[in-house]
């Protein structure tokens, strides 16, 4: 039988603000631990939370950029279960009203545009890290520092029907985030993560097969190994004539293997109810508008105008639009009409990657301007210079605010495309090159080489090599 | 006379006119303390060389004409469920014996922003949990009106303190009656605040939504005075209300006249006792001579307020108190073979019985498929109070009721009994479900000697309006300050 | 009748069989009288947009040392809190 996956991932972005969530510390990584707390997200006997405004602004932000209804009135509520790293023993959430709900997002995947449900939007509170000894200590160590670091949980719809879905709904959540200054979305800090939800169903049906929730899902590519692995899992379960369970696995992407954590007896009763120490949320209508309309064109929706307006492949799209300031260089390249926008974007995933690679310079750094590229660039197309050329041009205007026709004259850069001009070469290097040409003549080729070079000797490297080798090979084959 | 028998008001009066020094003052508390304490056992913790070193920095600054707060030099007791840093705070439990704040609540700077005396930390029950302080971990306080009686709870150790002249005032804190019931058992003024007016940044959780920290004194004024300096909006509690406050003390003035005093009934039903009911009509008869206006009222939903209280304060302290899990700070119990072990074996010694019972009826109400019938409809019936109080008060200027169906019990009279003990709230929850202010006041004594207290109710914010109307009755009867000589 | 053994596992608490009889009959009598309320309409009780919260501005500081938050700690090593070895 033929099936189709079904999953549903569930995604917390830790957000960037300068504090925490309900206190004034500072929200920061990697720092000696226990440093970074305080009586209240150490959940000290008294203490009481303050929420954080840019944590309610942030979430809304990203609400609108994934088309959510915004719950401008809503609460937060206590989600209670006992473990070492939640020092209250309850972690404060959103159970009923979340901020953001019913949205969607578009997203490009494998050159066509899907659109996937987003269910909601919520705040809360991150828990401290458990560190693990060594041999030598029978026992773990608790951490608080990431205690109270703000994050905002994405609910997806169980709308992604393959591994490649559901990579490429969490890479334009990424880049969305980023673009809009809400997460760092440092994978290698735990920044981002997510819980994957995943069902089989023979394809054509229309009932969704009995779910299974994987947590321990780090990395964008540990997601797509863990959701292939478990609908390969449960696809095998079923063939054997089995049945599947709802319950908990652990993903173990070092192994590549999932493992049972806790079936679906076993469900924690987490007695959500509201949190009595904050009062209701209240968003003003003009505040959640003005956030709104803080949003510009996100980069999930450039990918799209990218490759259907302009022509790029989803890739090269995709490599420009992840830096901000490479697409805005892009944007007003092409917006300078000089040129074409695929030789802007090779210019961009080139030269301007590698000097951005290699200097670790911004573009703002520099005296170069996206108009001065754009009238580089055409000069290229329209064969006024080489490409070497232009390189060279390129090195200086990165240096010095000049224009670049300048710093083309100065240097002498100018191509000789005239043919009456370069004919008159030709003629004066066969002239005075007769052992060459003979030798050309008796079938050896690569004395074409060598009067090539010897034409852009004479034109003191300015001639157009493609139409000086054309007109050589005219005069050659003519006499 | 001795100085600690003096009000706060008086004292204040004498040191600003140097007639007595906060040493003096302190000297003949701490005096008092020790003469009493092993009879009364209010305090769970005396700081004593805290208390005279504070006196003296007052000293010292009123000697170099510093302007001083009339609560400076003053003798307080704080409530043990109030965090004071670097002084231990144990919630009269055994899980938090040893537990030393790193911080101070949000009233505690404010009354050492006022110069007070710290006399020390007075019993209470078990993370405020009981009527009577019986529940306390350390100790059983007594009614230093009969020694043989409780103090009332939970602020048992502030009332008891503050009636015993072994401080001049306490902070107690009230969920469901718990300075209240105190104030009427131990004949001491006490005022439960507007939910919101008092910051509960460093108070210890009970039910978040009700608690409230709140003054004792043995006078009107003394508690207006204490009540101004610790009110306030606080940008630490969320829940504290944004608004200016009036000094309740400097504004204080007798006003009864014309006032509408409105009774519900339902306050007065089979439950109360006879020599309560007199005594609370004979205090409502003085009101009237003095030309108060007197009409009954209904408040119909009151014979679930009860229920709600319960099932409230015991969802929200099931939450509040899971935090206390030997892990961070408190109890850990000895041995223990992995986590579950150690919460478990943690919170089965740490906690006692009454504390144990709350919790697991907290958590049976929020329990998955029980959160609709029991949580969910309790608040629905909370809003409801809210509505027939904000109705009632439409024509009424005050509510008075009995603070406590009975006087005082006998000590472990009740505690084999838990329902027996949750009916002596039955007249204070309400006002904790609906967020009012209230104040207990003495009117008189039973046969027996014991106190028997009124309560005031206003309507949000109007503790002036109270204050003003038991100092009309205060004035009329004479004063109340009166401290028992203990036996 | 209320699943005492549950509830306790809930709330951490651990009961002896003795207890466990104790709490149960008590459980019972309180949760006869509490659960005598009136039905009333779903009225949004528990969202009150009439009282809105004021939010924290976003800024940062440092109060407290390790030391002074670390001081009431049953057991302590390398700055953290220790505990028995959790895995998950």
């Amino acid at each position: 039988m033929e099936y189709e996956i079904v999953v549903g991932l569930e995604v917390h972005a830790e957000l960037n603000t300068k504090s925490k969530i309900y206190c004034e510390c500072h929200n920061a990584f990697g720092l000696e631990v226990n440093t970074q707390c305080c009586p209240i997200c150490m959940g000290m006997p008294g203490t009481l939370p303050t929420l954080n405004e840019k944590v309610v602004e942030k979430a809304i932000k990203m609400g609108h950029a994934l088309h959510c209804d915004i719950n401008r009135i809503c609460k937060q509520d206590r989600k209670n279960y006992f473990y070492p790293d939640l020092p209250k023993a309850y972690q404060i959430s959103q159970f009923d009203i979340p901020l953001c709900e019913h949205g969607y997002v578009e997203v490009m995947v494998e050159g066509e545009v899907k659109k996937f449900g987003v269910t909601r939007i919520h705040i809360e509170e991150d828990a401290g890290k458990l560190l693990h000894g060594g041999e030598s200590f029978d026992g773990s160590l608790v951490d608080f520092n990431r205690c109270g670091v703000p994050l905002i949980e994405i609910v997806s719809e169980p709308d992604f029907r393959s591994s490649a879905d559901a990579k490429a709904y969490l890479e334009a959540l990424k880049s969305i985030l980023l673009y809009l200054d809400i997460s760092d979305c440092k994978m290698q800090e735990g920044s981002i993560r997510c819980d994957v939800n995943v069902s089989v169903r023979p394809k054509g049906s229309d009932a969704f097969g009995t779910r299974v929730e994987m947590k321990n899902v780090n990395t964008f590519s540990g997601a797509v190994r863990a959701i292939d692995y478990e609908a390969a899992r449960q696809i095998e379960v079923l063939e054997n004539g089995g049945t599947i369970t709802q319950e908990t696995r652990r993903w173990d992407d070092a192994r590549g293997v999932n493992e049972l954590l806790r079936s679906k007896e076993d469900a924690q009763d987490y007695r959500y109810f509201p949190e009595p120490d904050l009062p209701t949320i209240v968003v003003s209508q003009e505040k959640v508008d003005e956030l709104k309309e803080s949003i510009t064109e996100l980069p999930n929706l450039k990918v799209i105008r990218y490759v259907t307006e302009f022509g790029l492949s989803q890739t090269d799209a995709e490599t420009i639009i992840d830096s901000m300031e490479k697409s805005a260089w892009f944007e007003e390249v092409v917006a300078a009409k000089a040129c074409n926008a695929k030789t802007a974007a090779n210019w961009i995933l080139g030269d301007i990657s590698k000097f951005m690679n290699e200097t670790g310079k911004s573009l703002s750094d520099t005296q170069l301007t996206p108009n001065k590229l754009a009238e580089l660039i055409s000069y290229i197309e329209s064969g006024k210079i080489s490409n070497a050329a232009a390189k060279q041009v390129f090195e200086v205007l990165l240096q010095e605010n000049r224009e670049p026709m300048d710093v083309i004259k100065e240097k002498g850069l100018m191509q000789i495309s005239d043919e009456g001009a370069l004919e008159k070469v030709v003629a004066d290097v066969l002239a005075g090159n007769e052992k060459s040409v003979a030798d050309y003549r008796n079938g050896k080729t690569n004395a074409l080489g060598y009067l090539t070079g010897q034409c852009m000797k004479a034109t003191k490297g300015q001639g157009n090599p493609q139409k000086l080798k054309e007109l050589l090979l005219a005069a050659l084959s003519g006499e | 006379m001795e100085m600690y028998q003096y009000t706060a008001t008086e004292l204040s009066s004498m040191l600003k006119k140097k007639e007595c020094s906060a040493v003096e003052v302190t000297e003949s508390v701490l005096k008092r303390v020790h003469a009493v304490e092993n009879q009364v056992n209010a305090y769970v913790t005396v700081t004593e060389e805290l208390a005279l070193k504070k006196a003296e920095e007052v000293d010292q600054k009123r000697a170099a004409g510093e302007p001083l707060h009339d609560l400076a030099g003053i003798p307080i007791a704080i409530k043990d469920n109030i965090c004071t840093k670097g002084v231990k705070t144990t919630c009269a439990s055994r899980m938090l014996e040893n537990f030393v704040p790193p911080y101070n609540a949000t009233v505690i700077e404010k009354l050492d922003s006022c110069d007070y005396v710290p006399v020390g930390k007075v019993n209470m029950d078990e993370f405020a949990m009981g009527s009577s302080t019986e529940t306390s971990y350390f100790k059983k306080t007594s009614n230093p009106n009969r020694l043989d009686c409780v103090p009332g709870g939970s602020s048992g150790g502030s009332g008891a303190a503050v009636s015993a002249g072994e401080a001049v005032l306490a902070l107690g804190s009230d969920t469901g009656g718990s300075i209240r019931l105190p104030a009427s058992y131990c004949g001491v003024v006490g005022l439960k605040p507007t939910y919101s007016s008092v910051s509960r940044y460093g108070l210890v959780a009970f039910a978040s939504s009700l608690d409230q920290i709140g003054p004792l004194g043995r006078s009107v004024s003394d508690v207006a005075m204490l009540y101004s300096a610790i009110c306030g909006h606080d940008p630490h509690d969320a829940t504290s209300a944004m608004r200016e406050y009036a000094d309740f003390n400097a504004s204080l003035q007798p006003d009864i006249k014309g006032k509408v005093i409105g009774l519900p009934k339902e306050y007065f039903g089979a439950g109360v006792s006879d020599t309560v009911k007199s005594k609370v009509m004979e205090a409502v008869k003085e009101m009237e001579r003095q030309g108060a206006a007197v009409k009954e009222i209904s408040l119909p939903s009151t014979d679930y307020a009860l229920n709600a209280y319960y099932i409230i304060s015991s969802a929200e302290a099931s939450s509040n108190l899971a935090r206390f899990d030997g892990v961070k700070y408190g109890y850990r119990a000895k041995d223990y073979r992995n986590l579950e072990e150690l919460y478990e074996k943690t919170r089965s010694e740490g906690f006692g019985d009454e504390v144990k019972r709350r919790i697991l009826l907290g958590t049976f109400v929020l329990s998955s498929g029980y959160y609709d019938a029991y949580y969910k409809r309790a608040k629905l019936l909370q809003k409801q109070i809210g509505e027939e109080f904000r109705q009632a008060f439409e024509s009424c200027d005050v509510i008075l009721t009995p603070t406590s169906p009975d006087t005082a019990f006998k000590l472990g009279e009740n505690i084999g009994d838990p329902l027996k003990m949750y009916a002596t709230d039955i007249c204070t929850v309400t006002v904790n479900i609906a967020g009012l202010p209230a104040l207990s006041i003495p009117c008189g004594k039973d046969e027996t000697g014991l106190p028997v207290g009124l309560q005031l109710i206003g309507a949000k914010f109007s503790e002036q309006k109270l204050l003003n109307t038991a100092l009309a009755y205060e004035q009329a009867v004479g004063g109340f300050n009166q401290i028992p000589e203990i036996k | 009748m209320i699943d005492i053994k549950h509830i306790a596992k809930l709330s951490k608490l651990r009961i002896t069989a003795q207890e466990e009889e104790k709490f149960a009959e008590e459980m019972e009598k309180i949760v006869d009288m509490i659960q005598n309320l009136p039905q009333l309409d779903d009225t949004g009780a528990l969202i009150d947009p009439s009282n809105p919260m004021i939010l924290r501005e976003d800024t940062a500081a440092q109060h407290f040392k390790r030391d002074a938050l670390m001081q009431n700690a049953p057991q302590t090593k390398a700055g953290c809190v220790v505990v028995p070895k959790v895995v998950e």
